[in-house]
C-alpha cells in the first residue's frame, strides 16, 4: 500500500474519533476536545498532501494560519463555558440556548 | 516508515484515550500528547515551522487554557459525572470503522494520490509568510484582534448602579 493512502487511511480513523466524542458528549469541554482532534486530523491531512505534492512550503503556511484560528476558536469556547458556569453552574451544551438574545 | 506508522498509530491511541478518558484533566493532558505525537510527524515530515508552531501553540498555550477551565468545573464534573455509556462503545465503533473503512479508504486514497500534481517546492517559508501572503498576516492579525474582543464581549466590566 502507498504510504500516503495508509497515512490518510489513520488521519480518517483519528477524525472518526473526534466526531464521536462530538457527538457523544454534551460537555462543553469535551466537545472542544472533539474540535481539537478533528482540526488535528485537518492539520495532518493537509502536511501530508503538501508532502506528497511537494508544496510543504505553502502547506505550513496555511498550516500556520489554521493554528492560529483554532486558538481563537479554542479561547473563545471556554469563554463560553466559563461564562455558562457561572450564569448556570454548569457544563452542559444544552444550556447554551439560554444565551439567545 | 516504520516510525513514521507509529507516529500516526501513537496519535490514533492519545485521541481515544483523549475522549475515553473519565476525568477533564486527563482528557486535557492526552490531548497535549496528541499535539506532541503532531507536532513530531511534522517534524517528521520535513516542516519545522508547522512542528514549532504546533508545539508551542497547541500542546502549550491551548494545553494550559483547557487545564485553567477544567480546574473550575473540576468540582462540578466530579459530583455530578456525564454518562459515560455512550463512551464505552467508542472503541467498538472505531473497530468497525477501522474495519470497513479497511476494505474502501486505501484503494481510495490510492486513486487520490495519483492525481497530486507536483509543485516546485515554493521557495522559502519566510517567502510564503512574509512576500506571498503579507496582506493575510493582516487578517491573520485582525482575527486573533476579534477572539480577544469576543473574550471581552463575553465578559464585559460590571458597573456599580
Amino acid at each position: 500500500m502507498n504510504v500516503f493512502a495508509l497515512d490518510w487511511y489513520l488521519i480518517a480513523l483519528i477524525m472518526f474519533i473526534g466526531f464521536y466524542c462530538m457527538l457523544a458528549s454534551r460537555s462543553i469541554v469535551r466537545q472542544l476536545v472533539g474540535l481539537e482532534i478533528v482540526s488535528k486530523a485537518a492539520m495532518l491531512a493537509l502536511i501530508s498532501a503538501g508532502a506528497l505534492t511537494n508544496n510543504l512550503v505553502y502547506a505550513q503556511a496555511i498550516l500556520i494560519t489554521m493554528i492560529v484560528i483554532e486558538v481563537v476558536v479554542v479561547a473563545t469556547g471556554l469563554a463560553l463555558l466559563v461564562k455558562n458556569f457561572r450564569l448556570h453552574g454548569a457544563a452542559d451544551i444544552w444550556n447554551l440556548d439560554s444565551l439567545k438574545g | 516508515m516504520i516510525y513514521h506508522t507509529l507516529l500516526f498509530v501513537l496519535t490514533a491511541v492519545f485521541a481515544l484515550w483523549a475522549v475515553m478518558a473519565r476525568k477533564l484533566l486527563t482528557s486535557a493532558i492526552m490531548l497535549a500528547l496528541v499535539s506532541i505525537t503532531v507536532s513530531l510527524i511534522f517534524f517528521d515530515f520535513g516542516a519545522p515551522w508547522a512542528g514549532v508552531f504546533e508545539l508551542s501553540v497547541c500542546a502549550g498555550l491551548i494545553t494550559v487554557l483547557f487545564i485553567g477551565a477544567v480546574s473550575l468545573i473540576r468540582d462540578h464534573d466530579e459530583k455530578r459525572p456525564e454518562n459515560r455509556s455512550r463512551f464505552h462503545a467508542l472503541p467498538l465503533a472505531a473497530a468497525i470503522f477501522a474495519i470497513a473503512a479497511w476494505f474502501y479508504l486505501p484503494a481510495f486514497f490510492e486513486e487520490l494520490a495519483g492525481w497530486a500534481r507536483v509543485g516546485n517546492g515554493g521557495g522559502t517559508i519566510g517567502l510564503a509568510l512574509w512576500e506571498m501572503r503579507r496582506p493575510d498576516l493582516l487578517g491573520q492579525v485582525l482575527m486573533l484582534a476579534a477572539g480577544v474582543f469576543m473574550i471581552k464581549s463575553i465578559f464585559p466590566r460590571r458597573t456599580q448602579k
